[in-house]
């Protein structure tokens, strides 16, 4: 196959970039509702796409099922791409790459039988199941996938790159009387069956924590300090601030350009964000992008400013800035856009117990449940949180929602911790690529003087 | 792969073969300008089997596979399958149905579409020389088919058009999006009522305003309805009820609503994208269902699975997301019954309130009760029965189950929304606003 698509590479002939991706995938996914089995799914997909810039016109992108008739879909893609009408964008060309990913996990899901993977989840359906009589219902969801992934382009590079993904999430409700409450939380991770496995102590809290929330008290809103956990940083970084780092999201709007302009100062002078897609062995790492080209850390903001922002070939072409490997897609039936790899706040120097001891009167907020965004306006809502009296976390709340404008918000940080963690669960959308997965890190980071609750801004 | 069938009836088993195939072109203009061409050529196939003992089996995939093995990967699954309390049913022999297929969708030229593209960016700026315009095209060709253990066979085709346009004006301190669509199963696609309803949201989002957190009433555009139907579609689906998630499962033949609401699947409405003459089970759907009667609930959605264990018909309402997906309840064309006003007048009689188009955090909320909580993403202000201007920063919450009590008129006119869903301005009050 490297040979053929090596071949393949090599047919432009008028300047034209060229890139192909060939991907096969196999996967499992399996829920458990109220100890019924729900859903099982299993199978296999393989496919590609061709995809052409023509710099005389535009982007040509064929998606097709099957590995089947390439030179033709090359060829026709390369001759149709001629009959385009004209465009403005182009691409930033790179250096040809040869290279092999292979991952080797521990106990590969692929050779499980699936009556393992059927057990293991009753068995903590049972888990959750035992934990109370107050638990009305309860969710356990398995997913895995394996992809071997091909991705060639006229830069001369062919990259095969080998793809595991896993995951298992719980979900619990708790009800008593009027009052009912949700939890969930997992595990994801690019490995084997070992990462689903001994997550007897995950599903027990899953289901203590649902039942915690039915005696928590709302919290009654108000302004404060709030102390954000590692898992609601990285989500409030990656929502209210990622993506507005995305350069497609500017490339064509001069405006958002001089509201986003590099340089500006953004942020608190302690505040600094990254993105990362060489960071060994997380899920939304990989050497190299969907277009073939190096992943890196890229700073986004330093020193609270704003210093960099996240490119495919195209958009890098357009800003007149370096490419710096953020092109994915999440399968082949999709071309690669512009997202997030690993995005976070990197570790400061304060003690984390420091956080607290600062805080007379506030907030910890935990966790994450939703969210949106619109533009520099954000909503989040914390799973849970404590509140926080002279320094000491105390009593645990509910309902807590934190709303307000990025620009501000992100002048109010006024200490980083230097407990850095990463958090692997969860995925991203975009457009019609949904499913992503695009971790989060974070330390616990201190805000001041913020309005919680009520969806009021901040 | 199609001998599986008779691997199936002898060892007698019951079972189908789902297979769906599309073909998709679309062009992209970013800020104006031409960005790409993408074409979609997929197909793919499920095939569910049922044991003896009820078992249910499955597996997917878009490789071609020896009949003999698609059935042994299908027959592993079964072993942890839920048990079917259904049969898969013998497809109708004769049906006076045809496929929804436009030859001048089907056959496009890419150069087609990039005219009519241009033609919608130009007349944007022409009018609006300052927004900046992102627009999508999209045509293709949907196959379905299905094949059974009785080795009968029914196809279904249809074609699909649609024009997607996003205008952007990015001002000092402000980012203005506002979105319109036209989706229909062939070319005749108004792009001149698109054009118009873009020009109305434009002008009247010229002018910003504010209002005061309370309770208001609020008019939904056809649009902004999503936002009542949305938690609704949760509860009418069967899966939902089985499971205890829905909370409409014994509210049947009661009056739950207002009797002004009516709503109404059908799934026959020539060149519409929910038409089919069976759904994904080769159940042959009804030319008018009535789900929702003057507020009173007459019915769900119900696939074969779910009707099973509520002891409901099953009415052709069994559609699967993809090739890889058994089929879950769903729907083909709905439409909700207009009133006799038009909305201009409901609006000049509107003394204080809202006009919802478009909402962030759609199903983010606990939507199996009904609440909804959104950020209004394109609202207008009305006072003493004229649009004021655009509002921002304002969340509307509530509970669909509420609000589709209050409702107080629904317009004359009403329009297809995705090419899916007729739906007409519904004035609901009150509605908590907060800003």
């Amino acid at each position: 196959m490297r040979e053929e698509l090596q071949r393949l590479a090599k047919l432009p002939t008028r300047g034209e970039y060229l890139e192909i991706r060939l991907e096969r995938k196999s996967f499992t996914f399996i829920r458990l509702q109220n100890g019924l089995l729900e859903k099982v799914r299993q199978g296999t997909e393989e496919g590609g796409y061709v995809r052409v810039f023509n710099p005389r016109t535009g982007w040509w992108f064929v998606t097709f099922s099957g590995w089947e008739n390439l030179k033709e879909r090359v060829e026709g893609a390369l001759h149709s791409s001629s009959l385009l009408p004209r465009s403005d964008g182009g691409v930033v060309r790179g250096e040809p790459v040869h290279d092999t990913i292979t991952v080797s996990v521990r106990d590969d899901f692929r050779f499980k039988l699936l009556k393992d993977k059927v057990d293991l989840l009753f068995y903590y359906a049972h888990i959750l199941k035992e934990t109370s009589p107050l638990l009305v219902s309860f969710t356990v969801e398995y997913k895995d996938e394996w992809r071997e992934i091909y991705i060639a382009n006229s830069d001369g590079s062919v990259i095969s790159v080998e793809a595991p993904d896993i995951s298992l999430k719980f979900v619990a409700v708790a009800k008593s009387g009027d009052t009912i409450e949700m939890y969930q939380n997992g595990v994801a991770e690019k490995g084997g069956f070992e990462v689903v496995q001994g997550q007897e102590e995950l599903a027990r809290g899953v289901a203590q924590r649902a039942l915690d929330l039915l005696e928590a008290p709302p919290f009654e809103g108000g302004v404060c300090d709030v102390i954000l956990d590692p898992v609601l940083a990285g989500v409030f970084i990656h929502e209210a601030f990622g993506h507005l780092s995305e350069a497609d999201f500017l490339s064509r709007n001069e405006r958002l350009q001089q509201m986003m302009v590099v340089g500006k100062e953004i942020a608190s002078p302690i505040l600094n964000v990254f993105d990362d897609g060489s960071v060994t062995g997380l899920r939304g790492s990989c050497k190299y992008d969907d277009e073939g080209m190096r992943t890196q850390r890229t700073y986004l903001i330093k020193d609270g400013f704003l210093v960099g922002r996240l490119h495919s070939r195209e958009t890098a072409y357009l800003l007149r800035e370096n490419p710096t490997g953020n092109a994915r897609t999440v399968s082949y039936r999709f071309a690669p856009i512009v997202r997030m790899s690993n995005t976070a706040i990197e570790e400061g120097k304060t003690e984390r117990e420091d956080l607290f001891r600062d805080v007379d009167h506030g907030l910890y907020a935990v966790e994450y449940i939703g969210g949106n965004t619109a533009l520099e306006l954000f909503t989040f809502s914390a799973a849970y949180g404590y509140r926080i009296e002279k320094g000491k976390r105390g009593e645990m709340v509910k309902d807590v929602v934190l709303s307000g404008n990025l620009f501000r918000t992100l002048k109010k940080i006024d200490a980083v911790a230097s407990d850095f963690r990463w958090t692997q669960i969860g995925g991203c959308g975009k457009g019609a690529q949904v499913g992503l997965p695009t971790p989060t890190g974070s330390p616990h980071v201190r805000l001041r003087e913020v309005l919680v609750g009520g969806r009021k801004h901040v | 792969m199609f001998e599986v069938m008779n691997l199936l009836k002898k060892n007698g088993l019951q079972g189908d073969l789902f297979t769906r195939t599309v073909h998709e072109k679309n062009v992209e203009y970013e800020g104006g300008v031409f960005k790409g061409y993408r074409v979609e050529e997929t197909t793919g196939y499920g095939l569910r089997v049922i044991r003896q003992d009820g078992k249910i089996g499955f597996y997917a995939s878009n490789c071609p596979m020896e009949g003999e093995k698609l059935f042994e990967k299908a027959l592993e699954m079964s072993e942890f399958g839920e048990g079917a309390l259904f049969e898969i049913p013998s497809y109708p022999s004769i049906l006076e149905w045809k496929n929804f297929v436009d030859p001048r969708v089907e056959n496009i030229d890419v150069r087609d579409m990039v005219e009519l593209a241009e033609y919608i960016v130009s007349r944007i700026r022409e009018e609006y020389p300052e927004v900046l315009v992102n627009l999508e095209i999209t045509a293709g060709k949907e196959e379905r088919s299905l094949y059974n253990h009785h080795e009968e066979k029914l196809n279904f085709a249809r074609t699909f058009f649609q024009v997607a346009v996003v205008v952007n004006h990015t001002a000092e301190d402000d980012i203005l999006e506002i979105y319109a669509e036209r989706s229909w199963g062939n070319r005749d696609v108004d792009v001149e009522d698109l054009l118009q309803e873009l020009k109305r949201k434009i002008d009247y989002s010229k002018k910003l305003c504010t209002i005061q957190s309370g309770k208001y009433p609020i008019i939904f555009t056809p649009q902004g309805a999503l936002v009542l139907l949305y938690p609704l579609f949760y509860g009418l689906n069967g899966k939902n009820i089985v499971f205890g998630r829905s909370l409409l499962g014994d509210k049947f033949g009661k009056v739950i609503f207002s009797s002004l609401f009516s709503l109404l699947e059908v799934s026959h409405e020539p060149w519409t994208l929910g038409a089919c003459p069976f759904d994904d089970e080769g159940v042959v759907t009804q030319k008018e269902k009535c789900i929702v009667e003057k507020g009173r609930l007459e019915s769900g959605f119900f696939d074969l699975w779910s009707a099973a264990r509520l002891q409901k018909t099953p009415c052709g309402n069994g559609f699967r997301t993809s090739y890889q997906d058994l089929p879950e309840p769903g729907f083909g064309t709905l439409r909700i019954k207009n009133g006799l006003r038009d909305r201009e007048t409901l609006v000049e009689e509107l003394e204080e309130g809202l006009i919802v188009d478009s909402v962030l955090g759609l199903g983010q909320s606990n939507i199996a009760s009904g609440a909804f909580s959104c950020g209004v993403q394109l609202g207008f202000y009305v006072k003493g029965g004229e649009i004021q201007g655009r509002v921002k920063n304002v969340m509307i919450n509530g509970n669909v189950y509420h609000a589709l009590q209050n409702i107080k008129e629904l317009s004359r006119d009403d329009r297809w929304v995705y090419g899916k869903m007729r739906l007409p301005y519904i004035l609901v009050e009150p509605i908590e606003i907060e800003a």
